[in-house]
């Protein structure tokens, strides 16, 4: 997956980074699903070959439709004309009837790109954070970062070491560390410890995170301290994915994640009273 | 990425400072609107913060998603089709019920200078009394009571549909309160034998039309797209209705205000609104396409369109065709 045409340049401009034009769309385009892999007991990644391009942005999502069962957000894995991965954890009702039923050759429907993504820069220092499936946003980011020439260091940090996935492939792309609470695989404590270990020895012109709301606040919390800028992808309930119902604000900022996120600058997160009780990977079900 | 917190100016400019004969002040029965476009119910109208921001983005009144006794959790996804010519949605009446809503009212009378009417909605008039007096103690400026969501058994329609009930409905509330009174109608209650009753008995103002009963299949997946099947339709495919509406509504009953609501997308479509009848228009689906930018687009055209054509107040704008 890497020939995004309008991509694969490196792209500058003065400030080093490049607000591409929004692209949403909100009809459903049929896909078929292509390959499926099992990365942890939790977790599955779907490679998924669509009726027509799309272009996302890394840090958009799409509207996945399963017909008669529901519809959910995801975040876009990756993206390479007309192929589309999502990582999928198993947490209710959806998602665990996706990972027993929806097998290779199944027809699915997706509405997107939705919503905002990350600022993509060319030529600059970057700090890739996650947590649990919060990885797949930033892997498609980090795919076009690295394109870009940006200096790549990635922290990932799961709960122990049957919940690791992906580090090969952020290590092509990008120096990649591992942390498990357990220590049975890398760096021994919570993604946060090991963001805090970094930071106090370099500094990085912008840090993307993604993942459960307390590690993603308190790792926004440590950058802005030290004057990085960050960038946050978060999750609410979304029901229209337009803007128009405001299921998924974010109070008492009233930021609807569907529209004006689901990528939020790092200093405006700092105005939220109380992060919400969020999952990423505290909720996965594990077989 | 979300850069613009807050536009601060709060009266936003939208007038017209360099000529201030241009009056775009409007009134639906008590209330005093500065611009004419009204926030529709059901468009992001279930938190204070949220509705800030549409006073933020220039509308000239707010009305809130449609409150219920206790708490919905709505249908499960999909809830919402963008069809290209419309929308069609079935939300199923999600909100945080009348008791963690009327905190949130609390704190928007604090925070919002704008009007704020509150949408009730109830399957007894037991259920439309309880929230009404609710969002009445936490300041609401006005009730409007949704007759018409064409997709929850028990509620809107399904009370809109019973004249007799709804005549009670509006009766009690009237008792309870001086606050102004509409009713959220749908093209299927626009009968003017129905809406006289209601007028006599007490009701203040009509806010026309809900969503229209529409589905949606998907052949490619030989399926319908809502989980509810059935939702109500909304957007530019509904405009010619809305208009055809409020046109009649006017005829009849010239006295009584009306919010025109239904496919207004641009400052054409709501002088149109306006030429036909109504001394406000409701915006809600224009925000897929326009987002919050919309008020404010639709305010400065209506106040160009008034300039190039030689009136000075909105009021002589309303029902104008009616007087040719
Ligand atoms: C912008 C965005 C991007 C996302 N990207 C991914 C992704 O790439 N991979 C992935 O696996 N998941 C992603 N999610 C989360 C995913 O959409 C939910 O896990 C899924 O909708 C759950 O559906 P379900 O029917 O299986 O669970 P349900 O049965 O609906 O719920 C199970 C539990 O999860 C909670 N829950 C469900 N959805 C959310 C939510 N959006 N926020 C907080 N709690 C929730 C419920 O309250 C409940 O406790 C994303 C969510 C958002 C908003
Ligand atoms: C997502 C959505 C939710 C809505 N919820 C409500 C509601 O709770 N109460 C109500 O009276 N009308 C509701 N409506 C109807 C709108 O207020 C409005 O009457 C209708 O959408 C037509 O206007 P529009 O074409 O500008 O969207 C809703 C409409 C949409 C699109
Ligand atoms: S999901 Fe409807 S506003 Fe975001």
């Amino acid at each position: 997956m890497n020939n995004r045409s309008s991509m694969n340049k490196p792209l500058n401009d003065e400030a080093g980074s490049i607000q591409l034009p929004r692209q949403t769309q909100s009809r459903y385009i049929l896909g078929e699903v292509y390959s499926i892999r099992q990365l942890t007991p939790s977790i599955k990644e779907y490679t998924i070959k669509l009726e027509e391009e799309i272009n996302p942005n890394p840090g958009q999502f799409a509207m996945l439709w399963i017909p008669n069962i529901g519809e959910i957000p995801l975040s876009f894995a990756d993206y390479s004309t007309g192929t589309v991965k999502f990582i999928i954890c198993r947490v209710g009702f959806v998602t665990t009837y996706i990972h027993r039923n929806i097998l290779v050759g199944s027809r699915v429907f997706l509405r997107g790109p939705l919503g905002n993504g990350f600022t993509l820069c060319s030529l600059k220092n970057c700090l890739l954070i996650g947590g649990g499936y919060g990885l797949a946003p930033l892997y498609y980011l980090g795919r076009i970062l690295a394109m870009n020439n940006c200096r790549l260091k990635t922290l990932l940090g799961f709960k122990n070491s049957s919940d690791v996935f992906y580090v090969s492939e952020f290590s092509e792309i990008s120096d990649t560390y591992i942390s498990t609470e357990d220590g049975e695989e890398g760096f021994k404590g919570t993604v946060v410890d090991m963001v805090r270990k970094i930071l106090a020895e370099e500094t990085f012109d912008i840090v993307y995170v993604c993942g459960r709301e307390q590690m993603l606040m308190k790792v926004v919390k440590e950058c802005s301290a030290k004057g990085m800028k960050t960038e946050a992808s978060l999750e609410r309930i979304i029901k229209c994915g337009v803007g128009l119902c405001g299921s998924c604000s974010v109070e008492p900022l009233g930021l609807r994640v569907c529209r004006d996120g689901p990528v939020f600058d790092g200093r405006l997160l700092l105005k939220l009273e109380d992060p919400l009780k969020n999952n990423r990977e505290e909720i996965c079900i594990k077989n | 990425m979300y850069k613009e917190l807050k536009n601060l100016d709060y009266f936003c400019k939208m007038g017209f400072p360099e000529d201030l004969s241009i009056d775009l002040a409007t009134s639906i029965s008590k209330l005093s609107l500065r611009n004419p476009t009204i926030l529709a119910s059901g468009i992001l109208g279930s938190s204070c913060s949220l509705l800030k921001r549409i006073e933020d983005a220039g509308a000239g009144a707010l009305t809130t998603k449609t409150i219920t006794k206790n708490p919905r959790e709505g249908y499960v996804n999909p809830v919402f089709v963008d069809l290209g010519y419309g929308y069609l949605n079935a939300i199923g009446l999600r909100n945080p019920g009348a008791d963690n809503f009327s905190k949130e009212l609390s704190k928007a009378k604090k925070n919002i200078q704008i009007p704020i009417i509150t949408s009730i909605g109830g399957s007894s008039i037991e259920e439309f009394m309880y929230v009404a007096e609710r969002m009445l103690e936490s300041g609401s400026d006005a009730l409007e009571i949704n007759l018409s969501c064409p997709h929850v058994e028990g509620y809107g329609l399904d009370i809109g549909s019973d004249i007799k009930l709804t005549q009670q409905i509006i009766k009690q509330l009237k008792s309870i309160s001086s606050k102004p009174l509409f009713a959220k109608i749908s093209l299927h209650q626009s009968r003017i034998d129905i809406l006289e009753k209601y007028i006599d008995a007490g009701l203040d103002g009509i806010s026309a039309i809900n969503t229209v009963k529409a589905l949606a299949i998907n052949i490619k997946a030989l399926s319908p797209i809502l989980s509810n099947i059935v939702g109500g339709l909304s957007g530019p495919c509904i405009k010619p209705i809305a208009l055809a509406v409020v046109y009649e509504i006017y005829r009849e009953f010239p006295d009584i205000p009306i919010i025109g609501v239904g496919g207004i997308q641009s400052p054409e479509d709501a002088v149109e609104m306006i030429l036909v009848g109504a001394s406000a228009v409701g915006i809600g689906s224009a925000i897929v396409r326009k987002d919050l930018e919309i008020f404010r687009e639709i305010t400065r055209g209506i106040g160009k369109f008034m300039l190039e054509n030689g009136f000075k107040s909105i009021r002589e704008l309303i029902g104008y065709i009616h007087r040719r």
